[in-house]
């Protein structure tokens, strides 16, 4: 019986291919084209989508959780009460924070969970005034979020009592530099003397208007008393929204949003981008199988004569099938990793001819899905000729010579 | 006869189509192991479709054919192919070598199919045979790049290499001049002698017909004369042969 290392049909496929070559290189040259179209464009907007998101949410928190929106609470006593005045106050602030965080830190999904308190003021300096807004943050978890300690681009990325983190527009704006002093003034009137302690670059233009000091000087100094936000990093950055799901039904006094649900135009505008880019390769397969179907189909017509002695001398049917698969998976193969090469090249050349990084997303699923579905579109086509060569009768080759 | 290595039982073969053609009636042949025999007859008499029909290729209409004592019943076209791969050998008309492969590769490739890549005992053998045949030299050529009686044989190289049971000759030198046809039927006899090969060959050379120790003569998908060559002696064959008349019973 036959042993099953009998690949002979390897041999034969092989063969069949080297001797055929004017045609094989030109379908392993089409299958490269379209592979290599497939890898550029899947990594381009791989990496473009990667870039945007990062620079979406890359130094910004995930999850912010906020204050209920008016759920009304009793004013406290200390403060006046004026009959004539609510006697509730709309619920602006975190008080029971420090729980929620503790109670977050547990996850293993989230990465930071800081609390932060936000104000807004005016910076003094000469005779300009420009209104900032104010944030308090903690350090360091509260400070990663926004990779301030990172992207610090002058000073110290320090949270002292008399010193401030300034966004660059601020500093460009107003031509302040680290240990230059200004006034923070907040809506009462009220105003404080700070020092430049650092320069942060968020490379957005909100971020870099922010003005950056400890929490608790924002908390004393804007009168809050609990925060005004808690603010989450995940790992997954695309699991946000889950997490924040969650949360949101297990804690009810308290409001979770996810970045996503804060930018469903973006998320959105990406999700278009990527399914015009599915078609786009899903038509470059489909033409990548029907250029192996017809090449396969032609040599099987081509080759006949060499199936039907083949079969006289005991080629069985699955042999003759096993023949034209191997001839699809070798096409397949080379064409695809040749065309992941190619597509490389072209990634590396447009990189090093535009000298940006568009921001090519090169990974293993960008360089091996294109030559799976590539293997795979070509076995399938091959099927086409492969019964054609299963149903050959020798004799019908034999009898016409 | 002797041991008969195949035999016929009142094979019948139809083509069907839009008319139907029967062209094979009630076929009772027996070959001897280790023998020579001719199949002739005029064309169109239905040698081909006989030779086709003994070497499982194409499958009679009725009738049963015994390979070795053994009633060959099966139907599946790959056990057919496999069972071909082990007992039988063929040459026809035209070489059929693979324009892909050297001479040697193609004298091979019933081995690939048999057990993939031949052990060194069937390598040398292979180029035993090709020493013998004459064509070693011509071990590494394309056989698109050589003569068409070289072809020829290398095709019975192939056809020997399995150490086939049969082999069956559809006008090995139709296609040959009159020497390289000589050289091949000459070469085919000796190997017939040698190694006690079964051999049927259809021919059309008279000349070549009575080297065989067995003639049929095929008329109208009968079978109209079987000679014993032996007994009736060359001449008596020839004279046998000679007249036109069949007497069918
Ligand atoms: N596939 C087919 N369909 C219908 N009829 C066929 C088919 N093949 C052969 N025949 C017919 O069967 C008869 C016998 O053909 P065959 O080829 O066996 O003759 P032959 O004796 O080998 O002739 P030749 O000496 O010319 O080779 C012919 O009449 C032929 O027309
Ligand atoms: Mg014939």
């Amino acid at each position: 019986m036959k042993s099953s290392k009998n690949q002979y049909e390897l041999m034969i496929a092989l063969r069949f291919l080297l001797k055929g070559r004017g045609q094989t290189v030109l379908i392993v040259l089409g299958i490269a084209m379209g592979v290599a179209v497939q890898f550029f464009l899947a990594s381009l907007i791989g990496g473009l989508q990667i870039s945007l998101i990062d620079r979406t949410v890359g130094a910004a928190p995930h999850i912010n959780i906020l204050p209920a929106d008016r759920i009304a609470k009793p004013i406290s006593g200390g403060v006046k009460s004026d009959n004539r005045k609510v006697l509730y106050e709309e619920r602006t602030e975190i008080y029971s924070w420090q729980q929620y965080v503790n109670d977050l830190k547990k996850d293993k999904r989230i990465l930071y969970a800081a609390p932060a308190a936000n104000g807004s003021g005016f910076i003094e300096r000469g005779t300009s005034v420009v209104p900032v807004i104010v944030k308090g943050l903690t350090a360091p978890d509260g400070l990663d979020i926004y990779k301030i300690r990172k992207k610090i681009t002058a000073g110290i990325p320090e949270l002292s009592s008399d010193s401030a983190l300034l966004g660059k527009g601020i500093c460009d704006r107003l031509t302040l530099a680290v240990g230059d002093k200004f006034f923070l003034r907040n809506n009462k009137g009220e105003q404080v003397f700070l020092r430049v302690g650092g320069i942060f670059d968020l490379g957005s233009s909100a971020g870099n208007e922010l003005v950056v000091i400890s929490m608790d000087r924002v908390r004393s100094f804007f009168g809050i008393e609990g925060v005004s936000v808690i603010e989450l990093q995940v790992k997954d950055v695309f699991s946000a929204e889950k997490i924040s799901k969650e949360y949101g039904r297990q804690y009810e006094r308290v409001k979770l949003e996810s970045w996503q649900e804060k930018n469903r135009e973006l998320l959105t505008a990406l999700s278009s981008q990527s399914s015009s880019s599915d078609t786009i390769q899903f038509f470059v397969i489909i033409s990548i199988s029907l250029g192996i179907a017809s090449v396969l189909g032609i040599a099987a017509v081509q080759k006949q004569r060499q199936l039907g002695i083949l079969k006289a001398m005991g080629t069985t049917n699955r042999s003759a099938s096993k023949i034209f698969i191997i001839q699809g998976f070798l096409l397949g193969s080379t064409g695809s990793v040749l065309g992941v090469a190619f597509g490389l090249f072209l990634a590396y050349g447009f990189i090093a001819g535009t000298g940006v990084n568009f921001g090519f997303e090169i990974n293993a699923r960008t360089l091996v899905t294109p030559v799976i579905l590539a293997i795979l579109a070509a076995v399938i086509a091959s099927t086409i000729p492969a019964k054609r060569a299963a149903k050959l009768s020798p004799i019908e080759v034999i009898r016409n010579g | 006869m002797a041991e008969s290595v195949l035999k016929t039982k009142g094979l019948n073969k139809t083509y069907f189509g839009k008319v139907n053609t029967p062209v094979l009636f009630d076929i009772n042949i027996e070959i001897e192991r280790g023998s020579f025999t001719a199949l002739i007859g005029p064309s169109g008499s239905g040698k081909s479709t006989l030779l086709n029909c003994l070497g499982l290729l194409d499958p009679q209409t009725s009738g049963e054919i015994v390979f070795d004592g053994k009633s060959i019943i099966s139907q599946n076209v790959n056990e057919l192919a496999d069972f071909r791969n082990a007992n039988i050998g063929f040459i026809f008309q035209f070489h059929y070598l693979l324009p892909e492969f050297t001479a040697y590769e193609n004298i091979l490739i019933p081995c690939w199919i048999r057990n993939g890549k031949p052990s060194p005992e069937i390598e040398k053998e292979a180029l035993r045979i090709m020493d013998r045949i004459g064509v070693l030299k011509l071990k590494d050529k394309l056989t698109s790049e050589i003569s068409g009686g070289q072809q020829q044989r290398v095709s019975i190289a192939r056809a020997l290499i399995n150490k086939p049971k049969l082999i069956f000759a559809d006008e090995p030198t139709g296609n040959l001049d009159r020497d390289s046809g000589g050289t091949v039927l000459d070469l085919m006899a000796e190997l017939n002698k040698e190694n006690n090969i079964t051999m049927v060959m259809v021919t059309h050379d008279r000349e070549v017909a009575l080297r065989a120790d067995y003639i049929y003569e095929l008329v109208d998908g009968k079978i109209c004369k079987y000679l014993e060559v032996k007994k009736t002696g060359k001449a008596g064959a020839a004279k046998a042969i000679e007249e036109r008349a069949c007497d069918f019973k």
